[in-house]
């Protein structure tokens, strides 16, 4: 089953949980492995179909932004096979 | 179930997070759970416990961690789901 990938990235380790908390609430999505970009940036990994990862994206970034910055967000339909091996996009 | 409030104090530099810590363990019936650094002087310190302790724990914290060095974000997520647990590396 193709899984769509969403991404969050936080400046801070606190607001990056608290996006993935929402986020994990909000829709049936799972979470992989936190990334640590370095700076002070933080990414989380959503895994989940199309839908629910585009809304569990928007509720992570919508709760995120009331207490830090958030970076970047992004989701990406169908990624590529290839792109697992590079990046840990895998869900726990 | 009780206990799942966590607790989160992100300073930038270490010293503000250990005086917050310090403070969080002796103001409430708080567990230290990880201290969590992600690069650019972000430390981040995650304490557990149930949601009043938590609170007062967070409110000791802030202070102390605001008296020294930069405080970067402060947060209580109430009640946290399980892969959030997961995420931060304990079990619930």
């Amino acid at each position: 089953m193709e899984q769509s990938l969403g991404i969050i990235e936080t400046l801070g380790f606190a607001t990056a949980m608290e996006a993935a908390d929402a986020a994990v609430k909000s829709a049936n999505v799972k979470l992989g492995e936190w990334v640590k970009v370095g700076g002070g940036k933080v990414n989380i990994i959503l895994r989940g179909d199309v839908a629910a990862v585009k809304a569990a994206v928007e509720a992570g970034v919508a709760a995120a932004s009331r207490i830090g910055k958030i970076e970047g967000q992004t989701v990406i339909a169908r990624p590529s096979e290839k792109l697992t091996g590079i990046f840990p996009i895998e869900a726990k | 179930m009780a206990n799942d409030a966590l607790g989160f104090v992100e300073t930038r530099g270490n010293t503000g997070s250990i005086m917050a810590l310090d403070a969080m363990l002796k103001a409430a019936n708080v567990e230290h759970v990880k201290t969590v650094s992600i690069g650019g002087g972000f430390v981040t310190v995650v304490v557990r416990g149930e949601v009043g302790a938590v609170k007062s724990a967070i409110e000791a914290g802030t202070e102390a961690a605001a008296t020294i060095g930069e405080l970067i974000c402060v947060n209580i997520i109430p009640s946290a789901h399980n892969d959030v647990f997961g995420l931060i590396g304990i079990n619930k």
